[in-house]
């Protein structure tokens, strides 16, 4: 017996064991998995951080996972890595991508339906700010999740890339009175038609570039295509449909 | 550097109006830069009377140019040291301005009416003419009197758009006098100007004399001169080679005066297309008032690829609105309101102290970018028209993942879209590596590699046991260049696809109208459709060709 056991020591232990029923092997691997709170850790990290077996490693884990004290959840930066959290912890919005994820896949509904709520926002408002339309949006409780400015910020930064909306800089004056001068704004494009004119624009297809609207324009073969080659202006199929009246 | 299809391109102009001949030896000056006589007859092997007449057209039409330079020549076609060697350039500009001729008469003809624009067309046909030629031209044709030609000549001359033709062989300075020149009384870097560039240069007349003429001083003149001359060719019909080769009046130079200016023609079309585009962005009204600016400071501007326009206050831009009986309605505030949507970012008009001034190179820049873009969304997507239009603007570096995450896209769906885009020239990638441990560094210190060949990081990347990232860019210049020359390729590729219809359906093409029934008259609809079809593609496409080349 050891000098240096407490009086509770005495009572003589498991083997590998400790007082959450745990081994040693399942502890450090735990202790490893809870370190990294809600940023997980990769099972290979695991293997590499704690010096065991792989074996060893993969048992442990399995145990952890039946005790329900940790669980696995998928990291949308890297699907095929294996990413462990401690059970009481929310995985974070890296993990899991964030407001516009839903079980590791983008969610492309809601997305797409916030987006619209914003487009059809900026045009009623005609000159927008994020603040003005995020107000907007809460106060119509159009959607469950808990949207930040950040979020919105990022849906403006789609519909630009969109050609939905243009982002502008107020100048105080006109349509931006009553906006502080140099903040960043939005507006829907389209030209400022009114009543059939309107109608009209909004029915019309948008404009096709002069190149987008002929073969060659958007032929994946133009690199290939010479006047007398197996590929050329005579022996085009996108032609042959072209030309077919 | 003209690009492998613009040299096809034109060619393939030249072989269309002037024959194969004519074609053989443009093709040569364009491939091969500036050459004399003695090397033009070498590289074509045409006989030197065969490959003179051809320069002939050519400067004729104003698609070549002869010119001295000053330097002692050397090389393959040294004569006696210090002895200066005509050389000859092919004008590539104004080779591509033979297909905008019906442009350049509508824009003629409308501002200045239909007699002066058929005098414009004489000089589009012939390529330049002496004012008897001229005028000569119209009394055979429309019977004209000499006084009513010479006024039309002097409207065309006073509005541009005829000038005095350039010296027949200037003496081309060195470069490096002409750049040193020019630094000293400009503080920003200038580049270089091209071979062309600096022929024009020289060659061109003062501005005076170039847009300066005088009825009826030319007539005597040319009367003179032309006493003891053998009878020229009868102005009414175009040169064709056949009749070149024959025809020995042309061995002596003929003396032509005048010519289009395209310059003047070039920046009328710009204007059109910037009222087009802020048309398409804003409204009618604002392209009246758009419009209204490139007319009061059309005076002022000497360049067709001028930045900004001369600035004008808000009195002179409503004067000049309200100057066109359609814009009678419109309100002081109407304008002035108009220039400040205009001057909101991307600030298509600039404001300076109540002035207003157009920023050309912004419009352009709107307009290249649309085009750009309508590409990209039919060629490769929806998804690659976001990635594109996210890189355009980022104008740096940026991650596969953070793109996929800024358009809510897949990131397998946007890496394999990156990879198309960058595989026919669109876009630029980079690989960023990094390295936990190098031999020579500590352990602790991570270092990063920016390595460019994708063949390289593979073998090495993982032996360092590093991460690699790929980063994506669009490049403005360069992709300007790729859809540039693609654009060449296409107008020619619509030009042989023409040639190929025609040559399909020409029996039916020559069967009288009376006898065209049932399948041949379906044959010869259809064929008409296509023309017009083609017809109206390759003048879009050349609008578009002007957007990336000339604007």
């Amino acid at each position: 017996m050891s000098r240096l056991q407490s009086p509770s020591a005495l009572k003589r232990k498991r083997p590998d064991s400790n007082s959450q029923g745990m081994t040693d092997q399942e502890s450090v691997v735990y202790k490893l998995i809870h370190e990294k709170e809600n940023m997980g850790i990769w099972v290979r990290d695991i293997k590499r951080s704690s010096n065991l077996q792989d074996t060893i490693v993969n048992k442990s884990i399995k145990t952890l996972l039946d005790k329900g004290m940790i669980k696995e959840v998928i990291n949308v930066q890297n699907k095929t890595r294996k990413t462990y959290l401690a059970a009481e912890f929310e995985p974070s919005p890296e993990l899991t991508g964030g407001a516009w994820y839903d079980d590791g896949n983008l969610d492309v509904d809601f997305i797409n339906a916030v987006k619209k709520l914003c487009s059809q926002k900026i045009k009623q408002l005609k000159v927008a700010t994020v603040e003005s339309v995020m107000d907007s949006v809460k106060a119509s409780g159009a959607f469950k999740a808990d949207l930040k400015k950040n979020h919105f910020e990022e849906i403006f930064g789609a519909l630009v890339l969109d050609n939905e909306v243009m982002e502008v800089e107020s100048n105080g004056m006109g349509e931006f009175a009553g906006i502080k001068v140099g903040k960043v704004c939005y507006k829907a494009i389209g030209k400022r038609r009114v009543g059939a004119a309107a109608a009209a624009a909004a029915a019309a297809e948008p404009r096709i570039g002069a190149m987008a609207s002929i073969p060659c324009g958007v032929c994946p073969r133009i690199s290939s295509c010479t006047p007398d080659g197996v590929i050329s202006p005579g022996t085009c199929v996108y032609y042959q449909k072209w030309l077919d009246f | 550097m003209v690009s492998q299809h613009g040299i096809l391109y034109a060619v393939h102009l030249i072989t269309n109006q002037f024959g194969n001949l004519v074609a053989k030896v443009c093709e040569c000056l364009l491939r091969n830069g500036a050459l004399t006589l003695q090397a033009i007859v070498r590289r074509t092997e045409l006989s030197p009377a065969k490959v003179r007449n051809c320069l002939l057209v050519l400067i004729q039409h104003n698609c070549a140019q002869a010119f001295i330079l000053e330097e002692s020549v050397s090389g393959e076609d040294a004569g006696e040291p210090g002895k200066a060697l005509t050389q000859y350039i092919a004008l590539f500009v104004n080779i591509l301005h033979r297909v905008r001729f019906s442009k350049f008469m509508d824009v003629v003809s409308k501002e200045l009416g239909g007699s002066c624009g058929e005098l414009f067309r004489g000089l589009l046909e012939h390529g330049r003419l002496t004012v008897k030629q001229i005028v000569d031209r119209a009394g055979a044709n429309a019977k004209e009197s000499t006084n009513t030609v010479q006024e039309d000549l002097g409207k065309l001359v006073m509005a541009h758009y005829v000038e005095c033709c350039p010296a027949p062989e200037p003496l081309v300075p060195p470069p490096d006098a002409d750049t040193k020149k020019r630094a000293k009384s400009s503080k920003v870097m200038v580049e270089p100007l091209t071979l062309e560039q600096r022929v024009m240069a020289v060659a061109m007349p003062s501005a005076m004399r170039r847009f300066s003429f005088v009825p009826n001083a030319d007539q005597v003149a040319d009367d003179q001169q032309n006493v003891n001359q053998p009878p020229s060719k009868d102005v009414g019909e175009k040169r064709k080679l056949h009749d070149l080769e024959s025809d020995t009046a042309l061995e002596e130079e003929v003396e032509c005066n005048w010519r289009a200016n395209f310059e003047e023609l070039l920046r009328r079309l710009r204007h059109k297309t910037c009222v087009d585009t802020i048309k398409v962005r804003f409204d009618d009204a604002a392209a009246t008032v758009l419009s209204a600016m490139l007319e009061a400071s059309r005076a002022e501007e000497d360049k067709v690829k001028t930045a900004n326009s001369v600035p004008l206050s808000l009195n002179t831009i409503y004067e000049e609105v309200v100057k066109n009986e359609k814009n009678h309605s419109m309100t002081f505030d109407h304008v002035r309101t108009c220039l400040e949507e205009l001057s909101c970012p991307p600030t298509f008009v600039k404001t300076d102290d109540e002035s207003y001034s157009i920023d050309f190179t912004k419009i352009t820049e709107a307009a290249q970018s649309e085009e750009i873009e309508s590409i990209v969304l039919k060629r490769f997507g929806e998804t690659a028209y976001k990635i594109f239009r996210l890189l355009f603007r980022a104008g740096c570096l940026m991650e596969t993942d953070k793109i996929a995450d800024r358009i809510f896209a897949e990131k397998k769906e946007t890496s394999k879209t990156l990879f198309k885009m960058w595989q026919d020239g669109y876009l630029l990638m980079e690989l960023l590596v990094l390295c936990k441990h190098l031999n020579i560094l500590p352990p602790a210190i991570k270092c990063y590699c920016i390595c460019r060949n994708w063949l390289w990081a593979v073998q090495t990347g993982p032996s360092y046991g590093g991460s690699s990232y790929l980063l994506w860019k669009v490049n403005k210049r360069l992709l300007r260049e790729t859809i540039l020359d693609e654009m060449f390729h296409a107008a020619l590729n619509l030009n042989l696809r023409l040639a190929h219809e025609i040559d399909q359906n020409k029996e039916v093409l020559n069967l009288p109208p009376d006898k065209r029934e049932g399948p041949d008259k379906q044959k010869f609809d259809r064929l008409r459709n296509v023309r017009l079809l083609i017809h109206s593609s390759l003048m879009k496409l050349d609008d578009a060709i002007m957007l990336f080349h000339d604007f």
